[in-house]
């Protein structure tokens, strides 16, 4: 924890261009076979990708899109079928590039006969740890994880949750410079994974480098700097998330319009007469002030609305573009990868968005 | 070194998970429980006194004795009439029907505890009667010392001791004291045949290396499998191995360390079973043997064997009970294997193997390990059977002895392995040339004869008790050209009493008695004459004796000579003389020259390599012999002229050497090696004159061809426990066959083979798993 501190200072918001994950057409397949002959299954197909230092950068994506094969690639689990990758500038599973990794596995088993302190020993001699090194950051990492005083309890006796921060402490045993973490708060309640969160911000403030894979998005939005979005094997947008969530995807407007002495009943009519598309038993709200949403995603059909709420002698009160959540975002990203490989399975799909290298602004804004 | 340190970690995690294993556990406890009850084992020394059925040595002479000892009234007073008299009423009916010419079958244990309610009253005995018999000089401390002096075990001794007396040529020799074995202080029923030095020796060369076999060869290596066999399977669980993969380590090393962690393991337990086995051994059997902690080691060994397949399967299928299944199959086919070829070795080498050789002129006669007779045929290159091999026979043959006419001696005993002494006589059977080789019976032999040698123009057989000689001229005209290798019951039946001396195996017609009186042959016997056919050399129990033929006096045989071997009595003996000396080699590693006509202050030799000496032959030339040794080579003593000293002269080139012989009318020395192959040499210069390579039976063939390759590439873990016999007991071989015909018979304990052959296993199951584990992604 104090250690953490300290080393904080000097390399916080350092933010540098290097790059600490770099991955290029990375390509990988999985042959197999069965009773009904060869099975191929093309996990990653032409995935590149870029994490910096000091950045926490997220890799989403729903199951079997790929994103295990990439974190067991980087760390040399998994060998690729073609393509590079580096950590470190040192190719991805060399003893080099693995000596500064820290890894949370998604479901992390200790064996059953170690208590919380002997797992951190075992793995901290795994990473040529010395034993005066190893208690030293074994007291301060079971402090910072919360379990200080269990131990030496049998991780038999271990929840999910305390798994987890066993895990996160194994991970960081021999303070590497950069964390890999699959699912770090899976499995933990809303207090743990504050926990979790604030470890991982702490770390990201000491100039630490985080590769986090999750499934919760809200996740994602809260603690990553940026984020790539995976589906069949290829990445389908990356990029800050900012960036990402402020597209010029908006698909719907909001409006709020009054009638001056007008009843509900005149209002409703004055609407369904101007706008005959509107469903009013599911958009109109009723009231002194009427709410509805019009699928629109252009600004041209926003101006044509005014236009008609105008021509109708309805005053305008509030306009509101929808803007998509990184929700709407990666669900858009995912349909429009299904779409786009059911068309043309093999053809490499154009990024969706761009994602500049630096990070820097996004490339549309929305006009409201 | 620091590189190190991860995977001294995986190993000593290794540990602690197997520690946490409840298996273990139970493991432990079964062991803490095995040793507690083997620990209050004991055993006392006491006087060898009731008789146990092994004691008798010779139950027919014993049986005949006993019938004549009953009929014949002139022996009612002697000593073996007064213990006829004196059995129990069953016994005595059916040795009257001995007596009277029927073929009666009394078991051994039947006559032994008839002689033992002999103990309970002793009213059969008479100091007067016994003072014509051979008294051992314990016995006649005994009988000297004064009733109220013996203790109670000492009377029983006195008593056994005069049973012995009255029935010379009976009995086994057996030490005075012998072994019973006590469990907390309880003595077990049975008393062992066997004094302390037989007793250790038996421990340590049975016993211990029975049960370290199995208790760690096969309880524990099961065992051990099935506690470590989740070891590679729970390493290669996602979130374990993952893990695990992404560290700094690399994977081959990994797994070996895993490979260390789980042997270690097994170590653990085998330490404890067998540094308990040694405290028990030592504190309560005072056997403190070293060599026993040596098996821990091997037993490691063999479990690496079996771990190393637990292990790949493990690999490749992640599941614990798929590799417990595995490994067990692959020990089957182990077994399988092992037990197969040791089926083909009994059943198809051993029968072939060749025992004896005799030559004459360009023939080559030999006998098998099968007690078949085999005669060379040059024309096919194979062996003629003129009496087959088997396998399980009961058949014998006696070696065959070449006449000075060129033909050859020999007898085929019906039943006669069972029951060496016959149920009654068999002929001398001649083979020569002029009948095609055909076996013509001739005299007929003294019962239970077991050797036959050539002297001069005599024929010496050499039975149980006795020695019988007769002329070559007297067995020529015996020749019965009409009649077929007989049996007793062609010729005509003879009266009881002598069939009962047959049975006692005394002289048959045309033999004469050899020994003096004096003399009644025990075992080990062996016997050898010298090429004038005038001094014979003789080992009976521990006396040996030197014989000389004087025909101008009467008996024309005395004793010139005789000593008491110091020491253990030999299990295993041979004798060779020439013109100057005596050779004798017992299974100690050294041979005893004796200088001619002397037998006082030998020269010992020592045999090279802690070998013990099989058969020794004398080249006939006074200045050397040939010992085949238990390495199965043959090596030459000669006599230096320059030092005057006896030396190795060197050690003859060809292996597996199954049994030598020398033939004096040719000159030529003979080696039978490799089962059935025959090399004739020249005896002067060692040089090989001709080869016999005889070819291959179809089981042979499938022998050579398919099971011992199969062999070859299985690792012998069986075998391994002869690896255990040889290093708890520190002998290279076990002697498993004593008949005095040919080399005593040994099992060699395969030391180097097996370890090698399962080293190479372990080497090549490793690589392979960890190239597995290496390039396979997880």
């Amino acid at each position: 924890m104090v250690g953490l501190a300290q080393r904080s200072t000097e390399s916080a918001n350092e933010h540098s261009t290097t790059s600490v994950v770099h991955v290029r057409d990375l390509t990988k397949t999985y042959s197999g076979w069965s009773f009904r002959g060869r099975k191929v299954v093309n996990a990653l197909r032409g995935v590149s990708l870029d994490a910096f230092r000091g950045e926490v950068f997220g890799l989403l994506g729903p199951n079997g899109a790929g994103k295990t094969t990439l974190i067991k690639i980087l760390l040399g689990v998994v060998r690729s079928s073609s393509g590079t990758a580096s950590l470190f500038g040192k190719p991805a599973g060399s003893t080099d590039a693995r000596m500064q990794v820290g890894y949370l596995p998604e479901s992390l088993r200790v064996d059953r006969h170690h208590t919380a302190r002997s797992a951190l020993r075992y793995y901290g001699r795994m990473s040529r740890m010395s034993a005066a090194e190893i208690t030293r950051r074994s007291d301060e990492l079971l402090e910072l994880v919360g379990l200080e005083g269990r131990d030496r309890e049998s991780v038999r006796q271990f929840s999910k949750g305390m798994y987890q921060r066993l895990g996160l402490a194994q991970a960081l045993m021999h303070d590497p410079d950069l964390l890999v973490l699959d699912e770090p708060t899976d499995g933990l309640d809303p207090v743990g994974r504050n926990e979790v969160r604030m470890v991982i911000d702490r770390l990201r403030e000491s100039g630490k480098t985080i590769f986090l894979n999750s499934h919760i998005l809200q996740e994602v939005e809260l603690i990553c700097s940026r984020v790539a979005i995976m589906a069949k094997g290829k990445i389908c947008a990356v990029g800050r998330i900012d960036d990402l969530v402020r597209s010029e995807s908006f698909s719907e407007v909001q409006f709020e319009v009054t009638q001056n002495n007008a009843s509900q009943e005149e209002l409703a009519l004055a609407l369904r007469h101007n706008f005959p598309e509107l469903l009013l038993d599911e958009h109109l709200h009723w009231g002194p002030v009427m709410r509805f949403i019009l699928p629109l995603s252009t600004q041209d059909q926003v101006n044509h609305a005014v236009d008609r709420i105008r021509e109708a002698g309805l005053s305008l009160r509030g306009l509101t573009l929808k803007h998509a959540s990184l929700e709407d975002t990666f669900m858009e990203a995912v349909r429009m990868s299904e779409t786009q490989d059911g068309a043309d399975g093999l053809v490499p799909e154009p990024e969706m968005s761009i994602a500049p290298i630096t990070g820097s602004t996004a490339s549309i804004e929305a006009n409201t | 070194m620091k590189r190190l340190l991860p995977y001294v970690a995986v190993i000593i995690d290794s540990f602690h998970s197997a520690l946490s294993s409840r298996i273990l556990w139970i493991a432990f406890f079964a062991i803490w429980l095995l040793l507690g009850a083997l620990a209050p084992i004991g055993y006392r020394e006491d006087y060898t006194t009731t008789f146990v059925d092994r004691d008798l040595d010779n139950a027919s002479r014993l049986k005949a004795m006993l019938a004549q000892g009953l009929a014949d009234s002139s022996k009612t007073n002697q000593p073996v009439g007064r213990i006829a008299r004196a059995l129990p009423e069953d016994l005595k009916r059916q040795l009257r029907q001995v007596g009277e010419g029927e073929d009666v079958r009394i078991w051994y244990s039947t006559l032994s505890d008839a002689l033992n309610e002999l103990f309970d009253d002793d009213s059969w005995y008479d100091a007067q009667a016994w003072q014509s018999t051979v008294r051992l000089r314990e016995l006649r401390v005994l009988d000297e010392s004064l009733d109220g002096q013996l203790s109670d075990s000492q009377r029983k001794r006195q008593t056994r001791l005069r049973i012995e007396a009255a029935l010379p040529g009976v009995f086994e020799g057996r030490s005075a004291r012998s072994i019973r074995m006590t469990y907390a202080g309880f003595d077990f029923p049975a008393r062992l045949a066997i004094d302390k030095t037989q007793f250790l020796i038996v421990l340590n060369q049975m016993v211990f290396p029975t049960i370290i076999k199995w208790l760690l060869g096969y309880i524990l290596v099961f065992l051990g499998i099935l506690v470590t066999a989740s070891i590679v399977p729970d390493m290669l669980q996602p979130g374990s191995l993952h893990l695990l993969l992404s560290k700094p380590i690399s994977r081959w090393m990994l797994l070996i360390s895993k490979f260390i962690g789980g042997c270690a393991f097994v170590c653990l337990c085998v330490v404890q079973l067998v540094v308990g086995l040694y405290f028990i051994a030592g504190l309560r059997l005072d056997v403190w043997n070293a060599r026993l902690l040596l098996s821990i080691p091997v037993f490691v060994f063999v479990f690496a064997v079996f771990y190393s397949v637990s292990v790949f399967a493990g690999l490749r299928w992640r599941s614990p009970i798929l590799a417990i299944g595995v490994t067990c199959i692959f020990a089957v086919f182990c077994i399988v294997i092992g037990w197969v070829g040791g089926l083909f070795d009994a059943f198809v080498s051993r029968p072939d193997s060749i025992k004896t050789v005799a030559l004459s002129g360009d023939q080559v006669f030999v006998t098998t390990r099968g007690e078949g007779l085999l005669r060379w045929q040059e024309e096919t290159s194979q062996w003629e059977e003129i009496f087959e091999s088997e396998a399980i026979g009961s058949d014998r043959v006696l070696p065959p002895v070449t006449l000075n006419d060129g033909s050859i001696a020999t007898a085929h005993v019906d039943g006669g392995r069972m029951n060496v002494f016959g149920m009654g006589a068999f002929d001398l059977l001649v083979l020569s040339e002029a009948n095609q080789w055909r076996p013509q019976p001739s005299l007929r032999l003294p019962t239970a004869t077991t050797r036959l040698l050539v002297g001069a123009d005599d024929i010496v057989a050499a039975n149980t008790s006795d020695i019988a000689i007769t002329s070559q001229r007297k067995v020529k005209q015996a020749i019965d050209p009409d009649s077929k290798a007989a049996s007793d019951k062609t010729k005509a039946k003879p009266d009881w009493m002598a069939k009962l001396s047959n049975m006692m195996g005394v002289p048959t017609e045309g033999f004469e008695n050899l020994l003096p009186s004096s003399i009644v042959l025990s075992p080990p016997r062996t016997l050898a004459i010298d090429s004038s056919g005038n001094r014979l050399a003789l080992l009976s129990g521990k006396q040996l004796y030197l014989l000389e033929r004087r025909p101008e006096v009467e008996p024309s045989w005395t004793i010139t000579a005789s000593k008491t071997l110091a020491g253990e009595l030999p299990r295993i003996a041979s004798l060779a003389i020439n013109q100057s000396h005596l050779l004798l080699a017992t299974e100690k590693n050294e041979l005893m020259l004796f200088a001619n006509g002397s037998l006082t202050d030998p020269v010992s030799i020592e045999i090279p390599n802690d070998l013990t000496p099989l058969l020794v032959i004398s080249l006939d030339d006074a200045r050397r012999f040939a010992v085949l040794t238990s390495d199965q080579r043959c090596r030459i003593l000669s006599h230096s002229d320059a030092t005057s000293e006896w030396d190795w002269q060197k050690t003859l080139p060809n292996s597996k050497i199954e049994t030598i012989g020398f033939d004096p009318r040719t000159q030529r020395f003979v080696l039978a090696h490799h089962v059935d192959r025959i090399d004739v040499l020249d005896s002067q210069t060692l040089s090989p004159r001709r080869q016999l390579r005889p070819q291959l039976s179809t089981w042979r063939k499938v022998s050579r061809y398919l099971i011992t390759p199969l062999r070859t590439i299985t690792p012998q873990t069986g075998e391994v426990g002869g690896t255990i016999a040889a290093i708890i007991s520190g002998e290279s071989a076990v002697t498993m066959h004593r008949d005095g015909s040919g080399p005593a018979e040994q099992i060699r304990y395969k030391i180097l083979s097996p370890i090698l052959s399962c080293g190479i296993f372990i080497i090549a199951m490793i690589s392979l798993s960890c190239y597995y584990f290496t390039r396979r992604d997880f």
